[in-house]
């Protein structure tokens, strides 16, 4: 396998695009970040990217015998306006400015246009979820509904709560309605409250505080110096890229302004890919090793700074454990859907070790080979499902397994009936980690 | 002052003097303000009165052949925590400090037992809509769909919105989930955005600072030195005359302990625990004349301010006519829902001058009979709504009715088929009500 990528990554951009087709019928582990970047640009922009507009059918059947019988969820907000001027305005500045003193090539005037239409779009819509966002929510609780139609049976209970943040509120809302249209005869309750932010939404200020330790920003320091700056499209946009430098920091304009192409994807101008198309795959392809290397020095095992941060979600899980012990003694539990945020998602994700994540590493450049990739487990409306399965309410051998993405997850525990685990072994596995 | 009359036309001076005859029998006939006072304390909150959930309102026959094709509806949020912490935990601290020094009586140890209740209920929940807020907003969905079954059909177009604040967000949330179960397929889009704050939480700098000008404050202060009398409350709690002298201000407490009393209403609290047996019925009525008076100062036509508060709303009401005419061309049915604050609503019925809310005076203690009575008004779960009749698509002669939380209200216009009224001379009214202030403002700023 990791021959085959080799291969591909040296393969010129043509043959990759036919690669990448040839791959959407073949496992995606054989593909790399690059492929992907390709195939899809807002890879790139992790916890930026999009939620997958169809998801494949291919979910292992029941364990003989059991039935799917309790659902437990944690989902991410769907696709979102960003959440504050500041990261738009750092290159509308710069530009602006640029424009004042006459410095923009025609390309460079079409830019600043195109920069001004997204500013417009944006404001006074920071931070809220769009209408593709709500398009996303709709379509994951209708598959929900639709994969477990035992557990979404008439008068089934479905608890949901979600973070006191309005679009997180509003992705709730929304796939709620969506799971009554399947069926009207669900009993659904819906919490927004300050009292669950303390599990729902827990930033641990002292792990984040600490995060970037000397160790750590050396390192990353010296992983992203190759990878700053382009001076292609400093070129592309301004008549004089040298004297134009005195305004705009060419390695912070390139990073927002390719940010910004991006971003555009999550809201209704979608169709419009001007300034995403003004980077190269590569271009791409090196912001998404900076951002990647940064989220996992954030939120992963990182051992550059004690390799902790993914605990900030101990009481998130704790609380998973605790609501799934006491709905294992109901006879029809139902399902308890949680509607949160990704700087939430990716720690519990790593937290708990799926498909890899938990890999402990002081080499940025591992990342990438290792497969810790965040763009996977993040995008705007991803989500982490717990299915529960039992023979009857007496069967004491309690099986689980875990969708991320809604695509089926690999745990680090032993298991006899893969991708099924037995529920005792995750838990005591689970709370012998938050020891 | 002299841009109130205005206003006045000689039509107008017509309505608002038939208005007042018609107000003065219907109080005769009518219940009293201290009659449903006494009938339901709750009512007592004001605009924080839980609007209750009965039966269906009856509904007069539309004119023949006439059909509804269009609601606009505005609402205020379901039953919510109130949105100050201090509320809650201020009294508790007085008498938390009263009880630590043995200054409170038994009464008072109780009532300090029931504020510790309801500061730990509310804990965490500031501003958020109540369990029973859900239900209820449920509740009021199911029996829109049930009442207009005409409009409310798998083949109506539903935009739902609301302004971005938890309580009218999960209001609309949780009308929505009631709507999707009794409607499939279901046409919907449904958006909270501050970008739509203009029509749902309008703002007016000038209107706000016109609002509390020092007549109109000199004026309500006077009114509630005349209405205030909390000796008798404060000496069933406290047993020393030097403590309260010294650390408690009565007519903060009083009036705090009045709307916590109010607020129970709301919350699973509602059957357990009250304070409304602190109040003797005559208290009651009195702190509700005076929270009374206040939203009206605030939303009211009121004459001590100039009387253009409501006009805090006119982009709203704009918005309403401008819809009402820009769905004439639709075919299939069309619903307007929007959650906003009950200020919102209470500020747009009176701009609207529905039933009693569009009553001028400067004489606060005038108005509970003159009907402009708040939890009639504004309640929690209440709202405004103008549906829309015609016959065919394209009706020349399209009827609107306006419902003020449910029941059928009677417009300032007139009309030979009440409570339906001609739509032309609906927006012909309202748009030159909104014309003549829109002139004042733009010669006030001429003359700067």
């Amino acid at each position: 396998m990791e021959r085959m990528k080799k291969t591909i990554y040296t393969l010129s951009g043509k043959a990759l695009v036919i690669s990448g087709l040839l791959f959407t019928f073949s496992p995606s582990y054989a593909q790399t970040v690059r492929d992907l970047i390709i195939k899809k640009p807002t890879y790139a922009s992790c916890n930026y990217d999009t939620y997958p507009d169809s998801v494949p059918n291919n979910l292992t059947p029941s364990p003989k015998g059991k039935k799917p019988f309790y659902i437990s969820h944690y989902g991410r907000h769907g696709s979102r306006y960003i959440s504050s001027r500041s990261g738009y305005d750092i290159p509308f500045k710069m530009i602006a400015h640029a424009d004042s003193v006459n410095e923009l090539t025609p390309t460079g005037d079409r830019v600043f246009d195109e920069m001004k239409l997204v500013m417009n779009d944006t404001e006074q819509r920071w931070g809220e979820l769009t209408s593709y966002g709500k398009i996303q929510h709709r379509a994951i609780a209708r598959r929900l509904v639709e994969r477990f139609p035992e557990i979404f049976c008439d008068n089934a209970h479905v608890s949901c709560i979600s973070t006191i943040v309005p679009r997180c509120i509003e992705s709730m809302g929304v796939a709620m309605a969506e799971m009554k249209q399947v069926n009207p005869k669900l009993r659904i309750t819906m919490v927004a409250s300050q009292r669950n932010q303390w599990y729902m939404n827990h930033q641990d200020r002292k792990l984040r505080k600490n995060y970037m330790t000397p160790e750590a920003q050396k390192a990353y320091n010296t992983y992203i110096s190759s990878r700053l700056g382009n001076s292609r499209l400093m070129e592309l946009i301004f008549k004089n890229p040298d004297i134009v430098k005195e305004i705009v920091d060419e390695e912070n304009f390139n990073y927002y302004l390719m940010k910004m192409g991006l971003f555009q994807q999550n809201t209704h101008f979608y169709k419009n890919t001007y300034l995403r198309d003004l980077f190269e795959t590569d271009e791409l392809y090196r912001m998404w090793q900076i951002d990647n290397a940064l989220w996992y020095i954030q939120h992963g095992a990182c051992k550059l700074n004690g390799g902790k941060q993914p605990t900030s979600q101990r009481y998130l899980l704790r609380q998973l454990i605790a609501d799934a012990d006491s709905c294992i003694n109901l006879e029809k539990p139902g399902a308890q859907l949680r509607f949160g945020h990704e700087t939430v998602l990716l720690p519990l994700v790593c937290l708990i070790g799926i498909n890899g994540y938990d890999l402990a590493t002081d080499n940025l450049d591992e990342l990438e080979e290792k497969g810790w990739w965040c763009s996977s487990v993040f995008p705007m409306g991803a989500n982490l499902q717990f299915i529960f399965y039992r023979s009857s309410p007496s069967d004491r051998d309690v099986l689980l397994k875990v969708l991320l993405n809604e695509q089926e997850a690999k745990l680090p525990i032993a298991t006899d009936c893969a991708p099924y685990y037995h529920w005792a072994d995750f838990r005591s596995y689970c709370l012998g980690k938050l020891e | 002052m002299k841009a109130l009359y205005l206003f006045i036309t000689q039509r107008q001076a017509r309505i608002i003097v038939g208005g007042v005859l018609m107000m003065s029998t219907m109080a005769a006939t009518g219940q009293t303000v201290a009659q449903e006072l006494k009938a339901d304390p709750n009512r007592a909150a004001g605009s924080f009165y839980a609007l209750p959930i009965g039966k269906m309102p009856k509904d007069t026959p539309a004119p023949k052949g006439k059909k509804p094709f269009y609601i606009n509806h505005y609402g205020c949020p379901g039953s919510y925590y109130r949105e100050m912490e201090s509320i809650y935990e201020e009294p508790y601290a007085v008498f938390a400090k009263a009880d630590s020094l043995g200054k409170l009586t038994k009464l008072g140890k109780d009532v300090k037992q029931r504020l510790r209740l309801l500061c730990s209920d509310a804990k965490d929940r500031i501003g958020e809509l109540t369990p029973k807020g859900a239900e209820q907003s449920r509740a009021i969905m199911r029996q829109m769909v049930e009442r207009f079954p005409d409009i409310m059909t798998p083949d109506g177009y539903y935009s739902c919105r609301s302004i971005v604040q938890n309580n009218c967000l999960m209001t609309l949330e949780e009308s929505l989930v009631q709507l999707s179960s009794m409607m499939q397929p279901m046409r919907i889009n449904v958006t909270a955005s501050h970008r739509e704050d203009r029509f749902m939480d309008p703002q007016d700098k000038v209107l706000n600072a016109a609002c509390w000008d020092s007549l109109t404050l000199a004026h309500y202060n006077r009114f509630l030195a005349l209405n205030t009398g909390n000796s008798r409350l404060m000496e069933s709690l406290f047993t020393d005359q030097n403590f309260l002298i010294e650390q408690v201000d009565p007519e903060v407490l009083s009036r705090q302990l009045f709307v916590l009393a109010g607020s129970i209403q709301h919350t699973d609290l509602a059957n357990l625990v009250t304070l409304y047996d602190l109040f003797t019925p005559a208290e009651i009525v009195g702190h509700w004349k005076k929270l009374n008076a206040k939203y009206y100062i605030q939303n009211g036509a009121c004459a001590l301010n100039g009387g253009t508060q409501p006009f805090m709303q006119r982009s709203t009401l704009r918005n309403m006519i401008h819809m009402g005419d820009s769905v004439l061309k639709r075919e299939q049915p069309m619903i307007h829902m929007r959650y906003v604050n009950e200020n919102v609503v209470m500020a747009l019925a009176c701009l609207m001058e529905l039933d009693n809310c569009g009553i001028q005076t400067g004489n606060l203690d005038a108005l509970a009979d003159l009907g402009w009575v708040t939890y009639r008004i504004a309640p929690l779960g209440g709202s405004i709504m103008m549906v829309h009749y015609r016959s065919e698509k394209g009706d020349p002669d399209v009827l609107v009715k306006v419902l003020l939380n449910g029941e059928e209200a009677r417009l300032p216009i007139e009309t030979d088929c009440a409570p339906y009224y001609h739509w032309e001379d609906v927006k012909r009214y309202y748009l030159r009500k909104l014309y003549r202030y829109e002139n004042i403002r733009l010669n006030e700023e001429a003359k700067k």
